[in-house]
């Protein structure tokens, strides 16, 4: 559908569903709109591998008893973990429950129910480590978390190297392909998705403690006592119990709720000593982290640019001249990388090739995948610029006693140069923006760099501003320089011409 | 016969897409003479040119032209080791030129010396040097073909296929992109090229141009020979009557 019919559309179809809306809450009860990631989100919320359609967890069932206990219906919004405060203030939903801990930059946004569970942090390494015990052991190791949690806050606290994740199972993914040294994560995540894994173990004892409460919009006062009245009552009628026992989650701590709430006085938590804004956010802190993942941007760019016009040529030539299955071949391969998105290609490359035991490291990942991507986009390049110099000029060469390899490289090759320039600039700078896409396995390149930070801090609007000005010093130079090799190609005609008319 | 044949054609039948472009086209050439080969458009001369110089491959008769043998029978890799070694013999002036375009005209010339028969650079470009000033283009040896007209390109063509030092040469409609008096230019220089040695043989419509620098004449019609023999009889007094007409009409 073009932009313009979808604009036409959309009013209809939006005062359409407006209605169906009011009508069906009018006369049924009123709703709970709830956000949460399911991607990777079990045991919290996540799509139920038998019935893929349909979400559970004990979260889900937490929320279904608790939308009861307000007199509502409960009614699930599938969210990114992420931005989950920027969409509640969005008013995307009317609430967050997807273990939120109550932390003090978040708190500055937003406010937080009672808590309803509270959660150990446990740290997980490989069956066959020795070495590492305790966090403490970490210091000079990589511990994977996911990104903006109390984890991953403790751990920038104690200056331990980290990497951030989107979700749990690439994080204990790469800690069994050897990328990563540990992982540390809320104990009801780490139950759900290793605790009968044999090829990792826990390091320690659970430790550190926190709650999850539930997120709701600064100014939300009726709804949030309605919501802690509701967890009160789930809470001392053993219904949440029932739903905690039932995922393995219940454990002797959860019975403070209880006595707490009920005393009127939250349980005690760590969490609020290891906010990032307790410390408040660093702009040189920043700068610096994104001048680093500037420079893995580049190192990406410009490595995946140089398989791409190295390996294009071979392509291009057993496309187009090679026998026929080199040419089936090719074409399937140009086929393959162009038909497909390259964010499932780096998704296979980083989890599927450690299958067939070939697991590299994330940033090697993303450039040899944009590198092969991209190469087909080249060879396409290089074969129409090829395919553009006329018959004679091959001819030509024969004639003068060249053999068909040096007329190519002498006669053809430097004129379908000429053709393929601008276009393989444009390329460049197009690769060169979709380095982005290495976000998806964990890369710490700008894009990536530019969500946590402003996840973190919530500094969206200064910190896009920031890193648009990194993308632009980088990629300006480049079509400055692009520009400046075309000319040069160009010039010494150019200089011809005027000789020319001057004579 | 004479033994000394520069070229020596036998019954030549060439093909293409099912329909037979030459039947049985049977000619000699001898060593520092002229033939010029006539015809309308689609009589197949430009076809004859490219079988001389083995671009295409011949599907009947022989082909012997400066020593070399091209025949059908030849497998196709011994056919094209011939092709190879005939071609240093054979240097061909194309109808578009097909002059390289990222090559100054002195870069055009010394190409093929420097790196198919090894010349040092320097030797190839005093050559060069040479041939251009032949030719009348010394000034413009650092110039890039696009700024030169129709007739310096075409004379640096020239110049590219001498630098190669054939024994024939080929040219393929030179007068298509020539005003008369440009025409005329290129007619005294080949005239001086023909006292210097070197054998020719040019396709063309223009009877005009052949006229005192062919020595000999072959007329086609439809992928025959219609009639050869020397120029002044073809010119003067041709006997078939489809010669008549085609004399008739190019005057």
């Amino acid at each position: 559908m073009s932009r313009a019919s979808d604009m036409f559309h959309r009013p209809i179809v939006t005062s359409i569903l407006l209605t169906l809306l009011c009508a069906g809450t009018i006369q049924a009860q009123k709703v709970l709109r709830w956000g949460a990631d399911p991607s990777g989100g079990a045991p919290y919320v996540f799509n139920d591998p038998n019935h893929p359609d349909q979400y559970i967890g004990y979260e889900k069932e937490m929320v279904d008893v608790l939308a009861a206990a307000m007199g509502r219906k409960a009614e699930f919004v599938p969210s990114d973990w992420e931005t989950l405060v920027s969409a509640l203030r969005r008013n995307s939903f009317d609430v967050i429950v997807n273990g939120l801990e109550p932390t003090a930059d978040r708190q500055k946004q937003i406010q937080f129910s009672k808590p309803y569970y509270i959660f150990q942090l446990a740290l997980t390494v490989r069956s066959d480590e020795q070495q590492i015990h305790s966090l403490a052991d970490c210091k000079k190791r990589v511990v994977g978390t996911l990104g903006n949690t109390a984890a991953s806050r403790l751990l920038q606290k104690e200056g331990i190297p980290m990497k951030a994740y989107a979700d749990p199972v690439a994080a204990y993914e790469d800690l069994k392909l050897g990328r990563i040294d540990a992982v540390i994560m809320d104990v009801p995540a780490e139950v759900f998705y290793v605790s009968k894994d044999p090829k990792v173990k826990r390091a320690s004892e659970p430790f550190f403690r926190g709650t999850y409460n539930i997120g709701l919009r600064k100014g939300d006062d009726q709804l949030k006592t309605e919501v802690d009245s509701a967890i009160d009552k789930i809470v001392n009628d053993g219904s949440l119990e029932q739903i905690l026992r039932k995922w393995g989650l219940w454990n002797d701590a959860q019975i403070e709720l209880k006595t707490k709430n009920n005393a009127g006085q939250p349980p005690q938590s760590e969490s609020a000593g290891y906010d990032i804004t307790s410390i408040s956010f660093n702009w040189r802190e920043a700068i610096w982290r994104l001048t680093r993942a500037a420079v893995v941007t580049v190192l990406i760019a410009f490595g995946s640019m140089a398989i791409a016009v190295v390996l294009g040529m071979p392509l291009a030539i057993g496309q187009w001249k090679g026998p026929r299955p080199v040419q089936w071949l090719c074409t399937i391969y140009v086929e393959f990388f162009r038909g497909t998105p390259v964010l499932v290609q780096l998704l296979f490359l980083y989890f599927g090739l450690p299958t067939i035991g070939l697991a590299m490291p994330g940033w090697l990942t993303a450039l040899t995948g944009l590198g092969l991507n991209y190469a087909a986009y080249e060879s396409q390049v290089y074969r129409a610029a090829l395919e553009a110099i006329p018959r004679g000029q091959w001819e030509a060469s024969y004639l003068l006693g060249m053999s068909p390899v040096l007329a190519f490289r002498r006669i053809i090759l430097p004129q379908a140069f000429r053709i393929a320039l601008p276009p393989m600039t444009n390329d460049f700078v197009s690769l060169f923006k979709d380095t982005s896409v290495a976000y998806a396995i964990s890369v710490w390149e700008l894009a990536t760099a530019y969500r946590e930070l402003a996840n973190a801090s919530g500094q969206f609007l200064l910190l896009g501003a920031a890193v648009s000005i990194f993308y632009l010093i980088m990629s300006l130079p480049m079509a400055h320089l692009a520009r400046r090799l075309e000319r040069r190609l160009q010039r010494r005609e150019a200089i011809e011409a005027v000789e020319s008319e001057i004579v | 016969m004479n033994q000394f044949s520069m070229i020596r054609v036998t019954n030549l039948v060439k093909n293409a897409n099912g329909a037979r472009i030459l039947n049985g086209v049977t000619f000699e050439v001898q060593p520092q003479t002229v033939m010029g080969i006539i015809g309308a458009s689609g009589s197949g001369k430009t076809t004859l040119l490219r079988c001389l110089n083995g671009l295409e491959r011949i599907d009947g008769g022989k082909i012997e032209c400066a020593d070399v043998v091209l025949e059908k029978t030849l497998s196709r890799h011994e056919y094209a080791r011939r092709v190879t070694e005939l071609r240093r013999k054979v240097g061909t002036v194309f109808q578009h030129l097909y002059l390289f375009p990222h090559l100054t005209v002195l870069g055009n010339i010394i190409e093929a010396p420097t790196h198919v028969q090894r010349v040092p650079r320097k030797q190839a470009a005093n050559e060069a040097s040479q041939l251009l000033e032949s030719v009348g283009l010394k000034e413009k040896a650092h110039r890039y073909p696009e700024r030169l007209s129709g007739g310096e390109q075409q004379r640096v063509a020239i110049a590219r296929a001498l630098a190669m030092h054939p024994e024939l040469l080929m040219f393929d409609e030179p007068t298509s992109a020539l005003d008369p008096k440009r025409s005329a230019g290129l007619r005294s220089l080949l005239r001086g090229f023909v006292a210097r040695g070197h054998t020719m043989v040019i396709v063309s419509h223009s009877i005009g141009f052949l006229e005192g620098l062919a020595d000999n004449l072959l007329y086609m019609e439809q992928g025959e020979v219609v009639e050869q023999g020397k120029a002044e009889q073809l010119l003067n007094a041709p006997q078939d009557p489809r010669t008549k007409d085609f004399m008739a009409q190019a005057k």
